[in-house]
């Protein structure tokens, strides 16, 4: 096999890692901000899409589909995000004899957008959210939609995905507003506008299946997820199990999931998602026909690599894994880190990081791509690592994910690393409390503690400035005697006593 | 030796004192807390252990001109201003109200314009849409008033803190 990787930062890199294992040959897709990126220094060839947006490089199918057949390749992996679920694109790896490494177009077909697999889980008996079974036109359509089901909605991107293309509307005035806003986000993401409306539970918690399905019909579940740690509709910390989870649901919530991918005729990766209320009833959510971000917490209490199991059964062959052999140890938990403030909102903020330096010991994983001189690109999506941390139990993984956000060095932009801190010490996380909206509940704790963390960093600021106070090493535009008496004069200033 | 600081962070100010102890070791006031700090590196923008109590926080400070530190810690950057302090005291920092010079938070594309110039807003009505990282980012008015100009139109790309429209 070799493999073009149509996607790019740390899961192009995480790839690339399994095939170098399996010593698979990868051909690496790059856009032009990505010409200086990890992965580039560890795939074996690299092909250039030319141009920045997505539009230009990742979502461009005939660029990629050049790029395979120029290499030589014979398969294609999507990654996550950009055209990992893209049925146009997986219809043009078909045409083109490329192996995607991913469902079949026909599985794609029945779980096309949200509506379809909506229709598709109903003919399997998983029970649904209640909502609009068609796209929704006007502004007016959604408002008579909405009124019908009740507040709070959810308008969604029937095309949409990875938590993007959603806004959570709680009045008429907001549906209006947030109609024009959900479908431009979804044209500018998914390239259509198509926008539809589904009832938002209260405080659910958010748990999934992770599945993997062969081309001979057989569907093993990797046991479930946690993702109720979310902020805008994104999902920042994941944890395998789930506290809420016992081996009744469990076993409940597999047989759903293995007989939503069964009617799909699903093949390869996947995850079945769910919202679990507090009764613990469960609705299907929506089918995730790829790798997913947090895979790394069952790859760590399974003890599989789900990019070789998907490498593996692609072309056709039988999972070489039965259900009665999979077998869960311990606890993960992963921390999502993106280039986001905290202290504003969470907006996207590109920008150079200065210098990084992971964590490591005991059961720690780190995906990134991340080095000291990266520049984050504002074109892209805002995730720069995941952090994950496995223990004996749920106890030991969270004591690790402390020490290793106290290691980790991302210097120069935002980052969401504020946000774990909080929640490794927060009594109703290290209990298991909490739900899809408990990040929002705890948004004020999480402010009391930047502004603390501001106090140390004037402090910072004064000693850094004491300790030089006339060196600009950043700017380099000191004479050499300037440099020399700011020298002696640091001297003097640190070794009085 | 000690040395003062007004220091500003956005539109809050901290008075701060330093006091070296020994080398590499430092104690410094804000306001009635004392933090105790030490020095582990010598490269270009050193590293610093702060202690105030229980808590320990490592910090790295980069020098960017005569009075502007930046310090990264916690996985945050905060720019800093500085103004050494005499023994005659300082000046109290100048009263900034809220301006209804709406800046870009972000590099990134405008998509959408909601607004015309002579509109009335509302502070928190939204203004314009600006797509950066993909997310579809609505800006709002901080200030009710009038759409006095906009500067940009649908499509352009804009930098970080440009401005884009004022409200008055």
């Amino acid at each position: 096999m070799k493999l073009l990787i149509a996607n790019r930062g740390e899961i192009a890199l995480r790839i690339i890692r399994t095939c170098r294992k399996l010593g698979i040959q990868t051909v690496l897709a790059y856009s032009d901000p990505d010409r200086e990126s990890l992965p580039m220094y560890y795939a074996d060839e690299k092909y250039p899409l030319e141009g920045a947006s997505p539009l230009e490089t990742y979502l461009n199918i005939p660029k990629l589909i050049r790029a395979a057949k120029q290499t030589g390749c014979d398969a294609v992996h999507p990654g996550y995000g950009f055209l990992a679920e893209d049925a146009a694109f997986v219809a043009a790896c078909e045409e083109n004899h490329l192996v995607f490494i991913g469902p079949s177009s026909k599985a794609l077909e029945k779980l096309e957008n949200k509506l379809i697999a909506r229709a598709t889980m109903r003919a399997a008996n998983v029970p649904l959210i209640p909502g609009s079974e068609h796209p929704v036109r006007s502004e007016e359509e959604a408002i008579d939609i909405a009124s019908k089901i009740g507040f709070p909605v959810i308008l969604k991107a029937v095309y949409g995905g990875g938590g993007r293309g959603m806004r959570i509307a709680r009045t008429l005035e907001e549906v209006r507003r947030f109609f024009r806003v959900t479908r431009l986000e979804s044209l500018s993401a998914f390239g259509r506008e198509e926008v539809y409306v589904e009832k938002r539970l209260t405080d659910p918690r958010h748990v999934e299946i992770q599945a993997i399905a062969d081309k001979r019909g057989q569907v093993i579940s990797l046991g479930e997820r946690e993702c109720s740690i979310q902020g805008r509709h994104q999902k920042l910390l994941q944890e395998a199990p789930s506290v809420a989870v016992g081996d009744d649901l469990r076993q409940r919530l597999n047989e759903a999931a293995k007989r939503g991918l069964a009617a799909s005729e699903y093949t390869n990766a996947g995850t079945v998602e769910f919202l679990l209320d507090s009764s613990g009833k469960f609705y299907f959510l929506e089918v995730n026909k790829r790798l997913q971000v947090e895979h790394l917490v069952t790859e760590l209490t399974t003890g599989i690599d789900l990019v070789e199991e998907q490498l593996k059964i692609a072309p056709g062959s039988g999972l070489d894994i039965s259900q009665n052999e999979v077998h869960t140890t311990g606890w993960a938990i992963n921390c999502r880190i993106n280039a986001e403030d905290p202290r504003r909102g969470f907006v996207p903020s590109p920008g150079t990081v200065v210098r990084y330096q992971p964590p490591a010991g005991p059961s720690i994983r780190v995906d990134s791509a991340l080095f000291s001189g990266y520049s984050v690109p504002e074109q892209y999506d805002s995730m720069v690592a995941k952090l994950a941390s496995w223990g004996r139990n749920r106890a030991e993984a969270i004591q690790r994910m402390k020490v290793a956000l106290e290691e980790i060095e991302i210097s120069g932009v935002p980052t969401t690393i504020p946000l774990h801190h909080i929640l490794m010490s927060d009594n109703r996380f290290i209990q298991g409390d909490f739900h899809t909206n408990y990040l929002n509940e705890m948004l004020p704790s999480m402010n009391s503690y930047v502004a603390r963390l501001e106090e140390f960093a004037v402090v910072a600021a004064a000693i850094g400035k004491t300790a030089n106070p006339t060196r600009f090493p950043n700017q380099q535009t000191m004479s050499q005697g300037a440099r020399w008496r700011a020298y002696a004069r640091t001297t003097l200033m640190t070794h009085q006593r | 030796m000690l040395r003062t600081y007004r220091i500003q962070v956005d539109d809050r100010s901290y008075v701060v004192s330093v006091e070296p102890v020994r080398k590499d070791r430092f104690r410094v006031k804000l306001h009635d807390k004392v933090f105790e700090i030490e020095s582990v590196t010598a490269e270009e923008n050193p590293y610093w252990i702060v202690k105030f109590g229980e808590t320990t926080v490592r910090a790295r400070t980069r020098i960017m001109s005569n009075d502007r530190v930046d310090v990264y810690l916690a996985g945050l950057p905060f720019t800093t201003s500085l103004l050494p302090v005499g023994p005659k005291g300082y000046a109290p920092p100048a009263q900034k109200g809220i301006s209804g010079e709406i800046h870009a938070l972000m590099p990134g594309r405008i998509t959408s314009i909601l607004v015309k110039e002579g509109d009335e807003v509302q502070a928190g009505g939204p203004l314009l849409i600006l797509e950066a990282m993909k997310m579809q980012n609505e800006i709002t008015s901080p200030v009710s008033g009038h759409v006095k100009s906009i500067r940009v139109k649908e499509g352009n790309i804009v930098k970080k803190d440009s401005i884009l429209i004022l409200v008055e």
